[in-house]
């Protein structure tokens, strides 16, 4: 007993003991917790009882969570964006320009402020008598003016901007680290062969990029599929069910409704969703290894 | 030959207007919604949607800030705020330090198995997690209390990583020294090593005092009482109670991401080396 205390080992556990514990309860409990309460009725009101496949059979005749399904999905076509645009943004930051940390900095500021915030703004400036309607009908972009979020057919996408707007210094910043570990001799030799511009940052930089653009796609992929914040505060998934995402929709069956059992069961859905999609990328970018860490 | 330099020195020029000019572009478009609330909440009983647009002010007036300061008890959301996210970033540092240390240099059974564990959780996320939190912290019968608040993210497996990435970069000499001396392991880790970790522990603690301060959506659903708000989540609150008072809600939202915005200008260095940190290629 007393080697065993005064063992690495023991000490080892008795660092982590704390750290652990709390991810166990969670971290690991609203994993593991989450299935059998998929196959119950669980809810505050009533009695519960194994219900066994009813709330997935109820899932995919429930038209609102398709909808929703649906919309999650539509919402990963603002990943490739993000990505396309946060590089070029990197590359025009990377240079070493008077002032250019200013800039990097200026462009960061929409990722540390709360979306509550954010959501506040954008909904002043896209509302139909707002900035965005007055500079766009004043270079002719439209003729008269749009209520850009309670429109159904564009307010999806207006979500899907303000989630771009604020993401895009995020994913700069961490596209700037790979650049910046990029040897310029590369470049040089790419210039005294003649290449243009353009063609060394496709044949040189985006594939030296490879394991950050999987990381970026799979960070940002997952938060355009489990899309929350914006959608909630701005939204709530109208007008009619236009924005509604599957992770509005879960929180209203779970925490508004109290039907935690069937909120469950949908949650349950979309890990598996996610689950695929993330293996799908890894597929795509094979050859970059990822080390996240 | 000398025309040709002088083309070329032409041209760099002209690449470098343009740089800036795409820069100030984009400066424009990042800045300028803030700028914009800014000139809306120093301008009282101007109309958000004025015709034209102002986006400089063309007077300025602290009324909203005094009016609003006066409506909304700020205080006590600051409050509410402040001791939300320093229990946070305390116990994610702590927390994350201790779990992070044996995993980087202890040689013990099951490392490698609690290290595989986390590395999975990554990988499966849950989407439910917030409704198995909610009915947790209901059994813990710390619904209404900050402890609720905090105690879910707590400590993340993120932080971890990131602090066993740190930790293994630490030379293993010092533990060997630390221990001829005969220094307890805790004594090792508390005196030796931390001191040499503190920009990671400066990242985490950045990261955590920023998620938790932006938090809105766990503090409404865990704390019954809107009094015990932190100001993120007030602010909705705020924009639900008088919509019509763009100057006041302008003014309130203002002082609620100036404190973050301040702290993350006279600390983006360690920041912005932390998250490129985060991922090595």
């Amino acid at each position: 007993m007393r080697r065993w205390v005064r063992s690495e080992a023991f000490s080892a556990w008795t660092f982590m003991a704390p750290g652990l514990a709390l991810i166990a309860v969670f971290v690991f409990w609203p994993i593991i917790y989450g299935i059998p309460l998929s196959f119950t009725d669980y809810s505050v009101i009533s009695e519960t009882h194994y219900v066994g496949l009813d709330n997935f059979v109820k899932a995919f005749q429930d038209h609102n969570y398709l909808i929703s399904l649906w919309n999650s999905l539509l919402y990963v076509i603002v990943v490739p964006v993000i990505q396309v645009l946060s590089i070029l943004m990197a590359i025009l930051v990377n240079g070493n320009i008077p002032g250019v940390k200013i800039f990097r900095t200026a462009y960061y500021i929409p990722v540390v402020t709360s979306m509550v915030a954010v959501a506040l703004i954008w909904s002043w400036l896209l509302s139909s008598n707002g900035v965005v309607n007055f500079l766009l009908m004043k270079i002719g972009l439209i003729h008269e003016q749009v209520s850009w979020l309670s429109t159904s057919s564009t307010a999806l996408f207006v979500l899907m901007f303000i989630t771009m707007w604020k993401g895009l210094g995020y994913y700069m910043m961490l596209y700037l680290a790979g650049l910046q570990g990029i040897p310029s001799d590369l470049y040089e030799a790419a210039r005294v062969d003649g290449a243009s511009r353009w063609r060394s940052i496709w044949s040189i930089t985006v594939p030296l990029l490879r394991p950050h653009i999987l990381f970026c796609t799979l960070i940002s992929l997952m938060g355009a599929i489990r899309v929350f914040d914006e959608v909630y505060i701005l939204t709530k998934g109208g007008p009619g069910n236009s924005t509604l995402t599957s992770s509005v929709y879960i929180f209203q069956k779970g925490l508004e409704q109290f039907n935690f059992g069937y909120a469950s069961a949908l949650g349950l859905i979309v890990s598996v969703l996610i689950g695929a999609l993330s293996v799908l990328v890894f597929r795509f970018n094979r050859r970059g290894g990822v080390h996240p860490y | 030959m000398a025309t040709t330099t002088y083309a070329k020195k032409w041209l760099t020029g002209v690449r470098l207007a343009v740089v800036y000019v795409l820069l100030l572009a984009l400066a424009l478009f990042m800045m300028g919604p803030f700028l914009w609330l800014l000139s809306v909440s120093l301008m009282p009983g101007k109309n958000v949607f004025a015709n034209p647009p102002a986006i400089l002010p063309t007077f300025i007036d602290f009324d909203n800030y005094v009016k609003v300061w006066q409506f909304m008890s700020f205080p006590k959301y600051i409050y509410n705020t402040v001791v939300i996210a320093a229990l946070g970033v305390v116990s994610n540092v702590v927390l994350s330090a201790l779990t992070a240390y044996p995993l980087a240099t202890f040689r013990f059974k099951g490392r490698n198995f609690v290290f595989g564990l986390l590395v999975a959780t990554m990988i499966i996320p849950s989407s439910t997690a917030m409704i198995v939190h909610y009915l947790t912290i209901q059994w813990l019968h710390l619904t209404g209390s900050f402890l609720g608040v905090v105690l879910p993210s707590a400590v993340s497996v993120f932080n971890i990583f990131l602090m066993r990435q740190t930790f293994l970069s630490v030379p293993t000499d010092i533990r060997d020294s630390g221990k001829m001396d005969g220094a307890s392991e805790y004594r090792i880790w508390w005196q030796l090593v931390l001191p040499l970790v503190k920009p990671a522990i400066a990242v985490i603690s950045l990261l955590e005092m920023m998620a938790f301060w932006n938090n809105f959506l766990w503090p409404i659903v865990v704390l019954d009482d809107p009094q015990k708000y932190p100001l993120a989540a007030a602010l909705t609150f705020l924009n639900g109670q008088f919509s019509y008072n763009f100057g006041w809600i302008a003014a309130g939202t203002m002082i609620s991401v100036l404190p973050i915005i301040i702290v993350f200008l006279f600390t983006q260095r360690y920041y912005m080396e932390g998250i490129a940190g985060a991922i090595k290629g």
